[in-house]
Parts: C-alpha cells; sequence; structure tokens
C-alpha cells in the first residue's frame, strides 16, 4: 500500500568523475513484491518506455510486472511464474508488450504474451546451420527484430518479429567472451566483451564487427551488459565494480555513476540494466537482492 | 742559392724530428677525460684493486678490462651509484649492448629487462666464455631450481638439456623475437632441428597422423617427464593407448568426429549430467572452444589436464579479480589471508563448470555454508551476525561475512575488509560515530 515513493526523494549519487555531463539520481529502490516476498538476486529488468517495469526475479524463478508512472512506483504487482520459466536472467518487451526471456538454465528463449501465458520457445526459421545455437544473451530493436548472441557458432544472429532469419554477423576474430549485446536507435549492434573490456560494433548495413572502443579497463572491472538510450549514449554495466559507465555513441568514455556498496544507491554485482526515452534507468542489483531506480540528471 | 739549399736541408730534417718524435715517441700529455698520468691508464687502479691481476688472468675478459679502460663503467672519484658506475648497475650494461633486448621481442628474461645482468654475468671476467658465472644449464639452474628438482627425477629427461649447450639448445639467454618462452624459434620448427618428421619411427610413432606441423607441446613435456616419449605426466587416456580415433577421424585426417561441445560430452557422461542439469552453467562450458577453453586435449603438466594452474586459467578471463587477490596475498596486514587466495585454488569456493548460485559458489550461502567449512563465524566476534540479523543497509540482506570482507580479496585492504580500515568499514552502518 505505502509503497510509492516520491520522486522529490531523488538523490543524486555519483562517485567523483571527470568532466561531468550526465549523472545518476537516486529515486528508489524495489526490495519485495505486493506481498512483501523478497526479490531474491534479480538478473534481469526491462522497461517499455512508457510505465511497465518487468524484474527477472531469478533466484526465485519467476517475473513480476510493476508499474512505474510520474516517478511513482505503483502498489501492485503481477508475479508471473511458468512451469516452462525455471531461471531468468534477462528479459525484454517488445512493441506490442509480448515478453521475452533468456532462462539460463534451459539457455532457450521463453516467449510470454503480454499478460505472462507461456507462448513457446524462440525458435527461429530458417537459420543457416548448424541449426542448433546457444544464447548468452540477446535483445530487440525498435521494429521488433530480435538479436540473438549465439556463442556455440560464433554470430549474432538477426530475426524478424516474426522471428524469420533475416541475417547473421560472424564475431569478429579476436576477442574475449561476448557477455552481452544491444541495438540503438540507428541499427546498430553492439558487443560486449566482458574479458577485454572491449565493445563491437556493426552498423546497420555491416557484415562485420570492429572495435568502437579500446579496452575500458581502466573505467570497469569485468563489464556484463550493456544498453543504450534515445541518444545513442551506451550505458556499461560494470558487474565487479558495481558501477555504470556511460559512454558517447562514439565509444568515448563520459563518465562512471555509483559504485560498489550496499546502501541504496550504489550496487552489488549488478547485472541488467534498462533505460526508458524518459530517462529513467532500472538496474538489477543482484547481490543487493533489489532493483535501484535512477534518474538521468544532465 | 747555397743558403736556401742548407735551409731547406735542416727544416727537412726538423720535420723529419717532429714526425718521429709524435710516432715514436709517447706524448707527455695526460691521458683520457680523467688526466691520468701518462701510462697509468690500467695500471693506477691495479696498485689498489690488486686482486683485478686474477680476474685478468681468467680466460674471457671484458674486453674494456683488457684494454685498461675501467672508466669504461667506474668513475675514478665519486659517483652517485654504487662501486663508483657511470650508471645505475641496471642501466649500465646497456648503454653499450643494446643489441641483448630487440624493439620486437617476442619474449624476454626478466633479469635483462631488470638490468640485473650481473645476475649471469661477471662483469670484469670468468673462465667461462661470455664471461658467465657458471657453465651451461647449470647456470640457468642457479635460478629455476624448481625446473632442475623436477627434471632431475625424471625417468624421460629432453636429451638436450644434458648435451651441447644444454638449456641455450632451445632458448634464448636474453630475448627472442621469434617465439615466446625465449625459444630460438617457434615449435615445431624448433623440435624439427633434431627430430625428423620424415622418418617411418616418426610417422608410425604419431599413428600416422600429419602431426608435422603441429604443435609438440601440446603432448609433450619439452623438458621431460615420466612417461615414454616425453608425454606429458597428466596426459588424456586415449593419448596413452593410442586411440585417437575415440575422437579424432581415421588418420590422415586430424579433424575430430564432433565439436568439442558435443565430443567431451560422449565420453564424460556424469560430468555432463551433473553439470547442465544447473541453474548456472559457466558459460565458456557451452560456447563452441567448450571444455578446451580450460583443458588441454591431450596433456598437460596440470591435474585434470588443466591447461596451466588453476589460477592462471581462471585469471585468463577473471583477470581483476586474480589481480586483486595478487595484492592481497601481497599486503602485510592480511596475515589471516584466506587459504584458498593465497594458494589460488579458486574451486575451493567455486564450481568451475557449473552452479545454482550466482558466482559459481557452490553452496547455497556463501557466508553460512561456504565461509563455515573453514571459519567459525559464530565465534568470529561480538558483532551480530547471522541469518537473521538484518543488514542496515539493505534490508533484504542478512548480516553474514560477506557484509564486512570480500572473499576473493580487496587488494590492499587489511584482512580482505572492503573498506580501507575497521574505521571506514564500522561507520558504513554506524554513521553516529562517524568522526
Amino acid at each position: 500500500m505505502a509503497t510509492t515513493i516520491m520522486l522529490a526523494l531523488t538523490s543524486v549519487v555519483t562517485m567523483p568523475s571527470r568532466g561531468a555531463e550526465v549523472k545518476f539520481g537516486y529515486v528508489t529502490s524495489i526490495y519485495s513484491d505486493d506481498k512483501n516476498i523478497p526479490l531474491k538476486q534479480p538478473e534481469g529488468v526491462a522497461c517499455d518506455g512508457k510505465s511497465l517495469l518487468l524484474i527477472a526475479d531469478t533466484g526465485n524463478g519467476r517475473l513480476l510486472r510493476y508499474i512505474f508512472k510520474n516517478g511513482l512506483l505503483e502498489a501492485k504487482t503481477v508475479e508471473i511464474k511458468s512451469p516452462k520459466l525455471f531461471y531468468p536472467i534477462k528479459t525484454e518487451i517488445n512493441s506490442k508488450g509480448e515478453i521475452y526471456i533468456l532462462d539460463r538454465k534451459q539457455r532457450k528463449i521463453v516467449r510470454l504474451s503480454s499478460e505472462g501465458e507461456f507462448r513457446g520457445y524462440l525458435n527461429p526459421a530458417g537459420i543457416p546451420p548448424p541449426a542448433a545455437f546457444v544464447p548468452r544473451s540477446f535483445t530487440i530493436d525498435k521494429n521488433d527484430n530480435i538479436y540473438i548472441l549465439d556463442i556455440l557458432s560464433q554470430r549474432v544472429l538477426i530475426l524478424d518479429s516474426g522471428e524469420k532469419y533475416v541475417k547473421q554477423i560472424r564475431f569478429p576474430r579476436q576477442y574475449g567472451f561476448f557477455s552481452d549485446i544491444a541495438v540503438d536507435l540507428k541499427g546498430t549492434v553492439l558487443l560486449l566483451d566482458g574479458v577485454n573490456a572491449v565493445i563491437f560494433s556493426a552498423a546497420i548495413n555491416s557484415a562485420a564487427f570492429s572495435p568502437l572502443t579500446e579496452s575500458l579497463k581502466q573505467y570497469a572491472r569485468f563489464p556484463g551488459s550493456l544498453t543504450t538510450d534515445d541518444r545513442g549514449r551506451i550505458y556499461v554495466v560494470d558487474r565487479n565494480g558495481g558501477s555504470v559507465m556511460i559512454l558517447g555513441q562514439d565509444g568515448a568514455f563520459v563518465e562512471r555513476q555509483s559504485g560498489f556498496g550496499w546502501k541504496e544507491g550504489r550496487l552489488n554485482y549488478p547485472g541488467q540494466i534498462c533505460i526508458n526515452v524518459k530517462g529513467e534507468i532500472f538496474v538489477a542489483d543482484t547481490r543487493n537482492d533489489r532493483v535501484q531506480i535512477f534518474t538521468l540528471v544532465e | 742559392m747555397k743558403s736556401l739549399g742548407v735551409n731547406i736541408k735542416y727544416a727537412t730534417l726538423f720535420t723529419i724530428c717532429m714526425v718521429f718524435s709524435l710516432v715514436v715517441v709517447k706524448p707527455a700529455f695526460p691521458e683520457g677525460k680523467f688526466k691520468l698520468r701518462p701510462g697509468a691508464k690500467g695500471r693506477v687502479c691495479l696498485k689498489c684493486h690488486e686482486n683485478f691481476k686474477k680476474i685478468l688472468s681468467r680466460r674471457y675478459v671484458h674486453p674494456l678490462i683488457k684494454r685498461g679502460e675501467c672508466t669504461g663503467c667506474h668513475v675514478p672519484h665519486t659517483s652517485s651509484n654504487k662501486n663508483l658506475l657511470t650508471l645505475r648497475s641496471t642501466k649500465l650494461c646497456q648503454s653499450c649492448h643494446k643489441e641483448v633486448l630487440p624493439e620486437k621481442a617476442r619474449s624476454t628474461h626478466g633479469s635483462v629487462v631488470e638490468g640485473n645482468c650481473n645476475k649471469c654475468h661477471d662483469p670484469h671476467g670468468s673462465n667461462n666464455k661470455g664471461i658467465l658465472l657458471k657453465s651451461g644449464s647449470e647456470l640457468c639452474f642457479a635460478c629455476h631450481q624448481d625446473l632442475n628438482d623436477s627434471v632431475g627425477n625424471l625417468r624421460f629427461k629432453h636429451k638436450s638439456l644434458e648435451q651441447g649447450k644444454g638449456c641455450l639448445n632451445c632458448h634464448n639467454p636474453h630475448a627472442s623475437v621469434k617465439s615466446d618462452n625465449l625459444l630460438r624459434s617457434e615449435v615445431p620448427t624448433l623440435c624439427k632441428k633434431c627430430h625428423e618428421t620424415n622418418k617411418l619411427t616418426f610417422k608410425t610413432t604419431h599413428m600416422n597422423y600429419p602431426v608435422a606441423s603441429s604443435d609438440c607441446t601440446a603432448c609433450h613435456n619439452p623438458h621431460g617427464s615420466n612417461k615414454r616419449g616425453m608425454i606429458f605426466d597428466v596426459a588424456h587416456a586415449d593419448i596413452v593407448s593410442k586411440r585417437c580415433t575415440t575422437c579424432h577421424q581415421k588418420a590422415p585426417s586430424l579433424e575430430t568426429k564432433q565439436p568439442p561441445s558435443q565430443l567431451c560430452r560422449e565420453c564424460h557422461k556424469t560430468m555432463a549430467n551433473q553439470t547442465f542439469t544447473k541453474n548456472r552453467v559457466h558459460w565458456p562450458l557451452v560456447d563452441s572452444e567448450s571444455c578446451l577453453h580450460c583443458h588441454g586435449p591431450h596433456a598437460t603438466k596440470e591435474q585434470k589436464l588443466l591447461k596451466g594452474p588453476q589460477l592462471q586459467v581462471c585469471g585468463e578471463c577473471h583477470a581483476d579479480t586474480v589481480e586483486l587477490q595478487e595484492a592481497s596475498k601481497k599486503n602485510p596486514d592480511n596475515e589471516t589471508l584466506c587459504q584458498p587466495v593465497k594458494t589460488g585454488n579458486c574451486t575451493t569456493c567455486h564450481s568451475p563448470h557449473a552452479g545454482d548460485n550466482v558466482l559459481l559458489v557452490n553452496e547455497a550461502s556463501i557466508s553460512f555454508d561456504l565461509c563455515a567449512r573453514c571459519h567459525q563465524w559464530e565465534t568470529h566476534s561480538t558483532h551480530p551476525i547471522g541469518e537473521k540479523v538484518r543488514d542496515i543497509r539493505d534490508k533484504n540482506l542478512s548480516v553474514t561475512c560477506l557484509s564486512c570482507h570480500l572473499a576473493c580479496g580487496t587488494g590492499n585492504n587489511p584482512s580482505m575488509l572492503t573498506f580501507s580500515s575497521t574505521y571506514e568499514l564500522c561507520i558504513q552502518c554506524h554513521v553516529e560515530r562517524r568522526r
């Protein structure tokens, strides 16, 4: 009932930084559902740009749907559970509200309706051999095209909204290990090499990836996930460092926000990050058993 | 006319005398930049440093000393460097011997990079070629004692170690532009200098597989081993029994029957069943390289066919964590450093293949189950700790070992604390105590 929290409580939470352009303002944290069942090591978080917020509550093997509107979190939550969903670690919502979840235990992408009903596993038609793929991560662009980071065959599979194969882009020759994928509004595909802390990019019509950045190790210990905002800025989550790096669309380092810790505004082994058009930022604060909400302060 | 002829005669005589005096008679000017008395060069020093007469009688003497140019390296009066050297000892040799560290070296000897040339050379003279302190492999083993110990007890030693130049048959002492590990050239080019791959015995020994261009060290220990053929001591059973076709197509094809992600599971069913039913499979295990990220398929030095020591293998990807551990190890305030961190044994706490928990830790609770294997956290301090004690910084968390410590090391912080001092740690919760 009393879970609505005023945006007025917003405070700026930032690490010492150089040439600050953007900062995270702390808004609130989500610790539990409306039945007071605590979140357990949530790794995924998705937002639709309006008011929908979806949390992959990994340790509890469920999804939670919240409404976050005008800076306020509505009290009612919807729990989504399915016998076909075991260990959700990443989630995305397409323009129709359909839900896609990466299940780490099954290493499959689960499809749910906007109401949370199981619709099957992502089963792309017409992909070049081998037909099998292992999705390390995935993302969905503004046209509902699906991008799968297939670590089994070292490629990015691009499917249309009907899950039909469109094209594939091979991984570059030299890389450490890819841990996440994102697509910006221009259609540029970004790959995050967590081991070397390097981002690779492939423009919309490109057939190959090339490095967008040099190693970002001086800013991040072990980057694990990334996303972009509507201005093309890139947000990279540093899992071991408990922070978020902000880069320009050219890959240039801009800012490092938050930092390792337990207090609100601090992060401990964060997972997925989501940013909506209103500049609201949602971070799965995995080892703090919560999701934190920030706003972008420019 | 006559007087002119006499003058010319005298002038010629005078010129001849002058030239003779310059050529034959030593000049009566001070020598060199230190203005030593004529003839003093190389002798003045020896008047006091008598022991150098003995050094000069050695078979190999540094050319500067041979020429009596002690001032090539030493300043006779005062110097800021030890032993009155002209430069710091670590810089001195390389000021002339620049060639020992080529710009494009692929591997370099640590002592050379550090400029500790006198670890191997006597700078004045020696009875060993290259003014080395000892001859052959004996010199190398003075530092690489572990290698000497391990090789000494082996049943099958590489003959090269005991013949000719010993270690230097294969390694360059200073740097190598051609290969890693200071090797004189890449493997197998280096090996093929002695081992003829065209011989029938070579082919039959290798089951007619075309391995002439393969990496010999994928199976063979170049120094020696206890297994015939110098196969690494830890060898895949199918290698030892020469059942290559368990994994590979029939010779001459080197192709494997399936990609590694499928192939290994064919035999290692128990491991596969235990691994692939867990919540979290270590991601590299399910990509194209699969098991081969960490394990060698043929033979290695390490237990469980690991490609290298555990810390090295894990550190290939988790370098940031290993770096913190290493810093923690060096910190004198970390006397009670966690044993697995000390020994680099990551698998004491983590399951390398898969687990049900975040960070692939092999217990549900890091503190109450995992740390408790070795530490009696209940008696650790008077601070409330346990599942029922809430962390005031985060209502979803209990006060656990990890509320104050980080198990993998915290760099320069004492006692593996997450903050730089006990005070900094305590005021995180006890803010009223902040000074």
